[in-house]
């Protein structure tokens, strides 16, 4: 549940939804996405409200990256990626060369071009991640949308994604919003975070304003470090100690 | 023999059953035993049995309240004499009409127990294939009567034993006897003349030639075409009952169709329909000779005392002439 | 990877082999008849055994196995997709259920009405499985949700259990012969002994064939979850009616047709998916060609394996079945 929110996302940024579970990260994300309808109020993609876009027109702007990608039926990775670029394809058209085109480049962004044939199951969960990035960049959206896209992933695979989302953002251009509870994820790519509890905002801006010990502690309930790394400027949280509210 | 030397070899010590069957007296004894109740049994064993069972049949006494469950039987009870004494008959019987203000006991498949217990009947005819009611009069120490379906002849033949087991065996002499100068006279009157391959429908989906069962080379139907002076055209399978398909009764031409309707024959409206419905198989030699008859009355399709009556029927539709 | 002609390719594949069974079917049975005598102009119709043979017993047939076939094999795949679950069958959502109990009452009553040449059995059995898919879109839709897929498979899963009770019911208080008749048609008939059966049910297949030419994309777009299909552009709440309103009325249909014949809606899209891959685009249009000439195939079997006798078509593609599953469930394991 999303109450009384305000959000709006600049072109280009990258920027973190952070909260633990229940704050209402993924209902605002849905409401981004245009899967779910606001009671009141209204989502505007640039000027234009969303809900007087077709599914198909939100899609051709707006992709989305789930938390996990569960197939009940074999596909190759080339063809997940290819239905990226459902949008953009009238009722019996069939993916040309150009469609074919894109969907190889969004492979080759997500370095998962070697991948292209193999069985979509059979891939690790780092792969399979990227791949399904590869899908959300081949719908050709200005906008992606990533749920919790590093939770169920191990570390290793978490550091390959977490480099590849901040390279697409960087060099691409692509506007990104990332809903994660990981705090060091988003400390470490987000250029902006929107701190969300109990399905409100509690503090929105750019990271180094935004991710101080105090909102860390309205956020989680914990005391922590915040270190900022003289050189780099990377942020880093280390919790302390659990506090009781 | 295996048995004695098996006694004999052991080798328990413990056993004082063993040791005196291990004295030499008792092994010549016993081997005297065996040999004369060996001899005894061939000579005798037949004799013995056939003079317990006639024992059994005469000293069994005369049913005063039967209930009958097979509605053959029933009209086999009225027709030798027995219907004062039946006090209960199946779902199924309706004739004659004495049979409808008695009560129901249920059929084949659902037989009412407690009701026929609470007639107190001391016999009750059942199907053959329905054990456990049989079990349970038999633990109630009522007799019982089973019937097993069969042919034409088995008609007959039930027809006697019926007449015996109620000690009416001269009425059920002389009902056989009558069916069987009947059928003899239907066999001489057909004898000569060539016999029109038939096609015997017993039931089929209204307005369709679908699930369509006909007569096979066996049971009492069959017989009755038979002696009616027809050729069974499934009569190579050897069933009571076959499922005819549309290319099977193509491919086999019959030149006669004949459809039994238990109930009612169709009639205006609803025969021209059905006549329409096998004019489909325009080859047919029976549809190209307009001979598709419709044959109505239970005397189809029960097999018994006026099972005549159905073979004259059939004689009627396959040999016009030779009825009057 | 030229999706275009992969299409293509194996649909005229599917295609020429189905053509090719539809051709000899007809030709081949219990009794021997020579295709010179079926096509002799010269012959009349009355006396032309062979020929009645042809176009009256044996062409009905396999044109029915041929509808009824490719029917329930793409409803098969369609409610697959949809459902997410390669186990759905066309009668997991309870129509065929429906249908058996509108084929038993008509049974049981001894009805007999006839509507331009088809009799009331088939009739009775697509209106029970119009009501059963009427009662099962009822209960899956609501106002906020629009239509839940799970809970259509509960709907269904209860109608079938709940529609399994009336039959058995039906079939109890009905009399010996209806009992049998009942039993046996539960197995399937294809020998419909006219073309007007055919003609009757080719409608609502014709329509339910029209709209599975437009679902494959988004049957495939739909495999990957809702959500993920939403955010790819498709109408999942429309989709799915769609999807549901067609592969129902095509399973009535084929179960009014021929019967329930059961394992042609799972066999053959397995197997299909197993030669082609699970793009829907290549999937519906092979399965649906193959699914035809399986039936055929099936029914080619059933009528002249034990001649002059002929076995329920269901049964053969049950025999066929039960070993097809062990295997797929060893080769998974």
């Amino acid at each position: 549940m999303v109450d009384d929110v305000s959000v709006s996302l600049a072109e280009g940024t990258l920027t973190g939804i952070l909260g633990p579970n229940g704050s209402g990260k993924t209902t605002l994300l849905r409401l981004l996405s245009g899967t779910r309808r606001p009671s009141s109020g209204r989502v505007r993609l640039g000027d234009r409200p969303l809900d007087e876009l077709s599914r198909r027109e939100v899609a051709q702007h707006i992709a989305v990256v789930p938390q996990e990608t569960q197939l009940a039926f074999e596909y190759s990775a080339i063809e997940i990626v290819l239905m990226g670029r459902h949008p953009h394809l009238g009722l019996f058209t069939v993916e040309g060369p150009a469609d074919l085109r894109i969907a190889r480049d969004a492979m080759a962004s997500t370095g998962t071009s070697a991948l292209a044939d193999r069985p979509f199951d059979q891939l690790s969960g780092g792969e399979k991640q990227r791949v399904v990035i590869a899908a959300a960049l081949a719908q050709s959206a200005r906008l992606l949308l990533l749920d919790e896209p590093t939770a169920s992933l191990d570390l290793g695979y978490q550091l390959e994604v977490s480099a590849l989302l901040k390279t697409l953002n960087r060099d691409h251009g692509v506007t990104m919003a990332i809903s994660t509870h990981d705090l060091n994820l988003a400390a470490s790519i987000c250029r902006e975070l929107i701190l969300m509890r109990g399905g409100r905002v509690i503090a929105a801006g750019p990271t180094h304003d935004v991710l101080t010990p105090e909102n860390v502690r309205r956020l989680y309930d914990v005391e922590a470090d915040v270190h900022v790394h003289e050189d780099t400027g990377h942020i880093t949280v280390v919790p302390v100690r659990r506090l009781h509210p | 023999m295996a048995l004695s030397e098996k006694v004999l070899n052991t080798k328990d010590t413990k056993d004082t059953k063993n040791n005196y069957l291990n004295t030499s007296a008792a092994k010549r004894g016993l081997a005297f035993g065996r040999k004369h109740v060996l001899a005894f049994r061939k000579v005798f064993f037949v004799p013995f049995v056939s003079f317990v069972l006639f024992l059994g049949a005469t000293t069994q006494p005369e049913p005063h309240r039967i209930v009958s469950l097979v509605p053959a039987l029933t009209e086999m009870l009225f027709a030798i004499g027995a219907g004062p004494q039946v006090v209960g008959v199946s779902s199924y019987d309706k004739f004659p009409t004495d049979v409808q203000s008695l009560p129901r006991v249920g059929a084949l498949l659902d037989p009412d127990t407690e009701r026929i217990l609470s007639l107190k009947p001391d016999l009750v005819i059942t199907y053959g294939s329905q054990v456990d009611l049989q079990t349970q009069l038999q633990r109630a120490s009522i007799a019982t009567f089973d019937y097993r379906h069969g042919g034409l002849d088995h008609i007959l033949v039930t027809l006697r034993q019926l007449g015996r087991r109620t000690g009416r065996m001269k009425e059920a002499e002389t009902v056989a006897t009558g069916i069987e100068a009947r059928i003899n006279a239907i066999k001489s009157r057909v004898a000569g003349k060539p016999r029109p391959r038939t096609l015997l429908v017993f039931s089929r989906d209204p307005r369709a030639l679908r699930n369509i069962y006909v007569s096979g080379g066996s049971g009492f139907l069959h017989d009755m075409l038979v002696t009616a002076g027809g050729q069974d055209v499934f009569g190579d399978v050897k069933r009571e009952s076959v499922q005819a398909t549309t290319e099977t009764i193509l491919a086999r031409s019959p030149d006669v169709i004949l459809e039994i309707r238990p109930d009612d024959i169709p009639a205006g409206k609803e025969l021209d329909e059905e006549m329409a419905t096998w004019a489909r198989l325009a080859s047919v030699p029976a549809v190209r000779n307009k001979r598709v008859y419709f044959i109505t009355g239970q005397q189809m399709t029960v097999p018994g005392p006026r099972v005549v009556e159905g073979i004259e029927r059939m004689v009627r539709a396959l040999h016009p002439p030779a009825v009057k | 990877m030229n999706v275009r002609k992969r299409i293509t390719i194996v649909v005229l594949a599917n295609a020429a082999f189905t053509l090719a069974v539809l051709l000899v079917a007809p030709t081949v049975g219990s009794t021997p008849i020579a295709l010179s005598r079926v096509f002799d102009q010269s012959m009349p119709w009355e006396s032309n055994v062979d020929a009645q043979i042809f176009f009256v017993a044996r062409l009905p047939r396999v044109l029915s196995g041929a509808l009824v076939g490719a029917a329930l094999a793409a409803a098969g795949v369609v409610l697959q997709a949809m459902l997410r679950n390669p186990l759905a069958t066309p009668f997991t959502l309870g129509v065929s259920a429906g249908g058996a109990l509108g084929a038993m009452i008509a049974i049981a009553l001894g009805l007999d009405v006839g509507v331009l040449g088809v009799t009331s059995v088939p009739i009775a059995s697509f209106i029970g499985s119009l009501v059963a898919i009427a009662i099962v879109y009822g209960l899956a839709t609501s106002q906020k949700r629009g239509l839940s897929t799970n809970v259509l498979l509960l709907a269904g899963v209860t109608l079938n259990s709940f529609f399994s009770a009336l039959i058995l019911f039906v079939q109890f208080i009905a009399d010996f012969t209806q009992a049998f008749r009942a039993v046996r048609w539960l197995m399937g008939d294809l020998d419909v002994g006219s073309y007007s059966p055919i003609v009757a049910a080719l409608p609502f297949l014709v329509c339910a064939f029209a709209v599975f030419a437009i679902l494959p994309r988004t049957l495939n777009l739909l495999t990957l979850g809702e959500d993920v299909a939403a955010a790819r552009g498709v109408e999942v709440v429309t989709a799915h009616r769609w999807a549901f309103f067609s592969a129902s009325l095509a399973t009535g249909a084929a179960v009014s047709l021929g019967g329930p014949i059961g394992f042609v809606g799972i066999i053959v899209p397995h197997l299909v998916r197993l030669m082609v891959g699970s793009d829907h685009r290549v999937v519906l249009p092979a399965a649906a060609l193959f699914g035809a000439a399986f039936t055929v195939l099936c029914d080619l079997v059933a009528r002249t394996i034990i001649a002059p006798l002929e076995l329920p078509v269901g049964i053969i593609t049950a025999l066929i079945g039960g070993p097809f599953f062990l295997w797929l469930l060893v080769k998974k394991s």
